[in-house]
């Protein structure tokens, strides 16, 4: 998602799907995570394992690169479903796509179905993220 | 990890100062740079008046306080479902809390269901949600 141009919360429809990303898990991307989230579990310590939070987190900072949100766009409720667990050096890929956009009055709800895989195929997590997006002034231009 | 699985049972809760130092970290971590969250010039001129740490920085604590109740269960058969009720800022300490509100059993597994909340220094509610977890039976 991230090499490719943002979109417009405006163009997407439900279905448009966002281009995958991709990129390999290594210690100290899980290391920044675990200090920022101050976590010392023993069983991130003591392994490979990756924290699943990080990898939802890297899906919905991919998303956040691939499309534009007006100011005032609030993240008002998350699903996160940790289906397998993944270890440093996996590569994980995570796909987006809209589940629903609807206007209500001045406002955009903005739903967006999320899925991360290892070794192409293998789902280690689904998600689903959803947004009030407030008008741009231009979108009630006359 | 839990004692015992039953309805009722409140799962040891946590509690976590945020300061910008932390909200700045996560943005590193996640790569989530909005303004609204690192930059204070910026975040100030917004309705919201001032930075606020990331939803997922909140969830991650929730899923602190899970992976600590249920070890690797979690990592593999966790499932959370909430909604952001109010932001946090820098300065407030978030309290996370949970209470199993049913378990289901099966023959190798037991469903368990537990009602997750983060508050903040006033009592106020910034997350309410559910969580799940699928535990492996103990032989």
């Amino acid at each position: 998602m991230p090499e490719h141009e943002q979109i417009d919360y405006r163009q997407m429809e439900a279905g448009y799907e966002f281009p995958p990303a991709s990129y390999q898990v290594d210690s100290s991307m899980v290391g920044a995570y675990l200090e920022a989230v101050e976590e010392d579990s023993s069983l991130y310590r003591d392994s490979d394992l990756v924290p699943p939070m990080a990898i939802a987190a890297q899906v919905l900072a991919a998303l956040s690169k691939a499309v534009s949100f007006p100011d005032g766009a609030v993240h008002v409720s998350q699903v996160v479903e940790f289906v397998d667990t993944a270890d440093n050096r996996d590569t994980i890929t995570s796909y987006a796509s809209v589940g629903r956009m609807q206007k209500r009055g001045r406002f955009h709800l903005l739903s967006i179905n999320l899925s991360a895989c290892k070794d192409g195929d293998h789902v280690v997590f689904r998600g689903r993220t959803d947004f009030i997006l407030p008008e741009k002034s231009e979108d009630s231009a006359p | 990890m839990l004692p015992e699985l039953r309805e009722g049972v409140s799962i040891p809760g946590i509690s976590k100062g945020i300061s910008q130092a932390n909200v700045n970290r996560y943005a590193e971590a996640s790569g989530d740079f909005n303004p609204i969250h690192i930059d204070e010039d910026y975040a100030r001129g917004t309705p919201l008046g001032g930075t606020v740490a990331h939803g997922m920085l909140v969830l991650a604590y929730v899923s602190q306080m899970m992976t600590a109740a249920f070890g690797r269960d979690w990592l593999s058969g966790g499932r959370l479902d909430v909604r952001f009720r109010a932001p946090a800022r820098p300065g407030d300490t978030i309290s996370v809390s949970g209470e199993i509100t049913a378990v289901d059993k099966d023959e190798d597994h037991s469903r368990v269901r537990c009602e997750v909340l983060c508050q903040n220094q006033n009592s106020e509610p910034v997350l309410t949600g559910v969580a799940e977890v699928k535990v492996k039976a103990v032989t």
